[in-house]
């Protein structure tokens, strides 16, 4: 402890700079690690807020999947000895002019025994009255935060486009803060729910019914009877169930954070170690003296490590600081992404990460930079107390050393293919993929040095002097660049994985839209294609197919449905009809039967990505949860369909109809007998509708626009990845450079004696920054490659069911190369400067 | 060629030290002169001075007729490449580099062609009897090849003046005696001015001039006529 008070304390002092770059390895690691996580569990408890809120003292929720329920199951339900209340409501994203709000349709005479609207002023008359509320049905209740987004006061009117056509709401009373009101940040209204069928287009159904049982029946039977009653097509679950389905969603993420936050820790260890390696060696002579004054190897170990705790300690809280700071940017997103659950953005208020998270960030982080310290420490050990008080540097790694890794990297290697060939085993096939990349990172070194002896003829070549001693410096002190090289390569790989990722998804998802996207023109029911809350009666589409010049027109429906607890989109439409216009890849089964059987009722057609992620085979019996009970189907086909990232079922539109008792329409599909009468046929809708219902048309290419700028979120990630790669490389660059121009003082002293220029000297800096940012790429984009197979393999078995074609990023490659060098560039401006700034004399005398 | 007037320096550390103490001294083109003292008297100050590689406290120091003063860095490094080469005591040869890569050093960084800065280089090794060492590295030669690579270097862009800092300070006494026979040789072959301090008595004694240095003042100057 004394040990380390005096000498390391004395040692960190004068290298601050340095120091600081090592807590920023660990500080990187840690607020990845901690952002990521800390960032999926608020959003995932704000999510469990919202459902409690919303439910306010439900204690069982009745629902039937996204298409609803006819009425009568209300007076079922009511009818049920065990019910003390039970109403039904309606829930529906909808976007008045600023953003999405989650409307509730509720019945107002029942709902108040369950839910608290607690209006301001007490104006509970408004409720309390069935002529204000219920008589008018352009009532309208909000929040005190909607109120003043929108400049609403109380009888102010706030205009809709509803499935019956334009209509004004009336505010008639403003919920105060808190409880109800508080949930998804307050954007939210109520309305009657009668009203809130007819602005939807809802006909005569429910979403969902909310019960309190009576007193003294317990609520586990209640619930188990309520089932019973209402047969397996219902869902009889406690509100906080709903926060299931979410949470299966967001594993996804979870998945996603957990490699990132690992290769971010990954990334952050090459960094320290780097700071270790060139501490040991620059503190030679000082651990020479230690041990001539005797000092024990284990006490040098000790000194190192205690270090690398003390280094560990403090970035690992400076990153949970930062963590939490970046934890709320990627909550935003997460929030965002996660909206298809109630289409709403779950907005986030408070961002905390439980205790558990912050000790383990606060473990994970000491441990890694620990971890890191220990070959530098072990090498410190080793400092041979004689040679250490001689001149000169030890910067070769041993030939024995150097062997050992390689033929560590090549086991390695052989045990990460033969973990390949059984990837069906997920654990070894995660195994095989972490074996892949310790291998990588053990053979970086030999590659490093590979590289750089090939560029030294190419830099001697390009300036003579300045080239030729840059890249002797790189092969003479292969520890002081191989542990930046490595952390480069690490997060230089990890763009190249995601870049592919997004080219290849990007392609196969322009190649279906060619074939998927047939019908010239789209109706539905709102601007965001993806919202399912408004639908239309099917007689809109009788009447458009009347138009003059139309040749089809297809009816859809989709509607989201649990198969097997997880959910999935179900798109039931005329198959028989799609069949003539379009037939999607087959990646099973007989292209031309499929379609006729499906037709016929007789089965379903799944998507490829749904088989892959749920298991199913060709053949397999699915069991659809239809109102009227289960609905078992066997699967006629699988084919390449990327309506839905969690997969989707293609059923025929009277299958539906008959089990769902739901006729209504998302989308209407519209062929026209020639592409010429696109305009005119546009107009004539909207004449004939526009003003009657709430109804947008859509042209081919604005669907495609549109679906291409969803896909585009993949390379938004892409872009955060090579900020990061670049934060690395300059991290890296700038601590090697700095300790090269120590240990190259008298060359450079040299090279000034003899006659260079100060841009001479700044030259030959700037090229040796190049050249460690050249291999980092050379060894990021080998690595990347492999790291790209196994993102493909994840996304296809485990997140996204895609089955990606392996395309080489190329063009990610080559913006990769100008901005790694640029940010070599920028690393070595400052070290140039103070290389060139320093006394001759000194640098000549320096030994 | 070498004109300094009332040259001094001073170093502020914790308490200042005056290294050399308003010093006049004038070379003559062609002259070889020796600069003797006692350890800390302020040899390797001037030397340094008049290299150019360290600026005056305050005086004036004239290289062939260029004024040092108020030059910038890069300026002063333009006078130090055109008219000075370098002789030091540890050789100061990169270990990197090769005898000829080492010896082209200064011409590449004047920006020499590759074909013509070897071709140099090839010759002035020659010159100082190491056409069999050409492409080796510093480290597999003995001290006195490393200082005759060394002088090659100093000698490759042939340089007016020739600044020596101990050169055979390092070296035994029969290695010592071939070095500077070797500059001797310069001297008298390519009749440029030379100034190298030394220890060394027979060294002092072998140059035409030779000054003493005393505590940063100049304490002798004799000259001799010496036909070695
Ligand atoms: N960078 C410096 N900072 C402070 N003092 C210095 C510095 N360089 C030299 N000195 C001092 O200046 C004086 C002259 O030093 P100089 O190196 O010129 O002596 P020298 O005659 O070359 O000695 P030696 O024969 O030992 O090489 C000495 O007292 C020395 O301590
Ligand atoms: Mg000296």
């Amino acid at each position: 402890m004394t040990l380390l008070r005096l000498i390391s304390f004395q040692y960190v002092r004068k290298h601050k700079l340095r120091w600081l770059l090592t807590l920023a390895g660990i500080v990187l690691g840690v607020a990845v690690f901690v952002g990521m996580h800390t960032a999926n569990q608020s959003v995932l408890r704000a999510f469990h807020q919202t459902i409690d809120r919303i439910a306010g003292t439900t204690q069982l929720q009745v629902s039937a999947g996204e298409a609803g329920f006819p009425e009568e199951a209300l007076e079922t339900v009511q009818n049920s000895p065990d019910i003390r209340v039970a109403v039904p409501v309606i829930e529906a994203s909808v976007n008045p002019g600023r953003g999405n709000l989650l409307l509730l349709g509720v019945d107002m005479t029942g709902d108040r025994s369950l839910r608290d609207y607690d209006l301001e002023n007490n104006n509970d008359d408004a409720i309390d009255d069935p002529l204000v509320f219920l008589a008018q049905p352009d009532s309208l209740l909000v929040t005190r935060i909607f109120a003043n987004a929108y400049g609403l006061k109380i009888g102010d009117k706030l205009p809709m486009a509803t499935m019956a056509g334009p209509r004004d709401f009336v505010v008639r009373g403003i919920m105060q803060s808190g409880g109800l009101a508080s949930a998804f940040g307050g954007n939210l209204a109520v309305m009657d729910i009668y009203a809130a069928q007819k602005l939807l287009g809802r006909g005569r159904r429910f979403d969902r019914i909310d019960i309190a049982v009576r007193e003294g029946v317990r609520v586990e039977d209640a619930q188990a009877n309520l089932q019973k009653l209402l047969g397996t097509g219902y869902l009889v679950e406690s509100p906080g169930a709903r926060g299931q389905q979410f949470e299966s969603t967001a594993q996804i993420y979870s998945l996603v954070s957990s490699i990132t936050s690992m290769f971010a820790l990954f990334v952050g260890m090459f960094l320290i170690y780097n700071t270790f390696e060139i501490a040991v060696s620059q503190r030679r002579s000082e651990i020479g003296i230690l041990r001539a004054l005797g000092a024990t190897r284990s006490q040098i170990r000790t000194l190192f490590l205690g270090e690398s705790v003390v280094a560990g300690l403090v970035g690992s809280v400076l990153g949970i600081a930062f963590g939490l700071l970046l934890a709320r940017g990627i909550a935003a997103y997460v929030g965002t992404m996660l909206s298809e659950v109630y289409g709403v953005a779950q907005n986030v208020e408070d961002v905390a990460a439980e205790p558990w998270l912050l000790a383990a960030a606060l473990f994970v982080g000491t441990l890694t930079s620990v971890l890191a310290a220990l070959i530098p420490a072990r090498d410190a050990s080793r400092v041979d107390p004689v040679k250490a008080l001689q001149k000169g540097k030890l910067q070769l790694i041993g030939q024995g050393e150097n062997m050992r890794r390689r033929i560590g990297a090549i086991v390695l290697f052989a045990l990460a293919l033969g973990c390949m060939s059984m990837s069906y085993i997920r654990p070894l096939f995660y195994l095989g993929y972490l074996l892949a990349i310790m291998a990588a990172v053990l053979f970086a070194p030999t590659a490093c040095n590979w590289v750089t002896r090939t560029l030294r003829p190419l830099m001697k070549w390009l300036r003579p002097v300045e080239g030729a001693l840059a890249a002797d410096s790189l092969i003479e002190s292969p520890r002081r660049t191989s542990g930046t090289v490595t952390a480069l390569m690490l997060s230089l790989a990890l763009v190249i994985a995601l870049g592919g990722v997004a080219r290849s998804s990007y392609k196969s998802i322009q190649d279906w839209l060619v074939i998927a996207l047939s019908p010239d023109l789209f109706v539905t029911t709102n601007e965001s294609l993806t919202s399912r809350s408004f639908v239309f009666p099917p007689e809109i589409g009788d009447g458009i197919a009347t138009i003059p010049g139309i040749d089809l027109v297809q009816m859809v429906r989709t509607v989201r449905i649990n198969v097997r607890n997880t959910p999935v989109m179900l798109v039931c439409t005329d198959i028989a009809s799609v069949a003539r216009k379009i037939h999607l890849p087959p990646r099973e089964g007989d292209p031309d039967t499929m379609y006729q059987e499906a037709a016929k009722g007789k089965g379903v057609i799944v998507s490829d990505n749904f088989a892959l992620l749920r298991k199913y085979k060709l053949g397999d019996i699915i069991e659809l949860p239809a109102p009227d009970g289960p609905l078992r189907m066997p699967i006629l086909g699988i084919v390449i369909d990327y309506s839905d990232q969690q997969g989707s079922i293609l059923l025929d539109r009277e299958l539906y109809i008959k089990h769902w008792k739901d006729t209504t329409v998302n989308v209407f599909r519209v062929y026209l007998q020639n592409p010429t009468f696109e305009p005119s046929v546009r107009a004539k809708i909207q004449e004939m509708y526009g003003g009657r219902t709430r109804l947008f048309v859509f042209t081919n290419q604005d669907l495609r626009a549109y679906i291409l700028k969803l896909t585009d979120q993949w390379f938004g990630l892409t872009y955060v990845q090579i900020a990061v790669a670049v934060l690395v490389a300059i991290l890296g660059i700038v601590n090697t450079l700095t300790v090269s121009i120590s240990d190259r003082k008298r060359e450079l002293g040299v090279l000034q004696a003899v006659g260079g220029l100060r841009n001479q000297i700044r030259g030959t800096i700037w090229m040796e920054a190049l050249a460690i940012g050249f291999t980092g790429l050379v060894l990021g984009l080998v690595v990347g490659a492999i790291q790209l197979y196994y993102t493909l393999e994840i996304s296809r078995t485990d997140v996204a069911g895609l089955r990606l074609d392996y395309q080489y990023p190329i063009n990610i490659a080559a913006v990769l190369l100008p901005v790694i060098l640029g940010a070599a560039w920028i690393s070595a401006l400052g070290p140039a400067e103070s290389a060139v700034r320093g006394s001759l004399v000194e640098a000549l005398e320096y030994e | 060629m070498i004109q300094l007037e009332k040259v001094s320096k001073r170093f502020e550390g914790k308490r200042v030290v005056t290294a050399l103490d308003s010093v006049d001294l004038s070379i003559t083109k062609g002259e070889m002169v020796s600069l003797v003292g006692a350890s800390g008297s302020g040899k390797s100050t001037m030397l340094n001075l008049i290299g150019g590689l360290d600026t005056p406290s305050s005086g004036q120091i004239t290289i062939d007729g260029e004024r040092l003063s108020g030059l910038a860095d890069d300026d002063l490094t333009r006078v130090r490449r055109d008219k000075i080469g370098f002789i030091f005591q540890f050789f100061n040869l990169l270990p990197t580099l090769t005898c000829v890569e080492n010896v082209s050093l200064p011409l590449h960084l004047r920006g020499w062609s590759r074909k013509k800065a070897e071709a140099r280089s090839r010759e002035l090794l020659d010159l100082v009897k190491l056409g069999h060492r050409m492409e080796h590295q510093p480290d597999e030669l003995s001290g006195g090849e490393r200082q005759r690579v060394a002088i090659a270097r100093a000698l490759s862009i042939n340089p007016p003046i020739l600044l020596g800092d101990e050169p055979t300070g390092n070296l035994d006494s029969t290695t010592g005696a071939e070095i500077l026979s070797l500059i001797h040789d310069v001297h008298r072959t390519m009749g440029s001015t030379i100034l190298i301090v030394t220890h060394d008595r027979g060294v002092a004694e072998s140059c035409q001039r030779t000054i003493r240095l005393k505590d940063g003042k100049i304490i002798g100057d004799e000259r001799r006529s010496t036909a070695a």
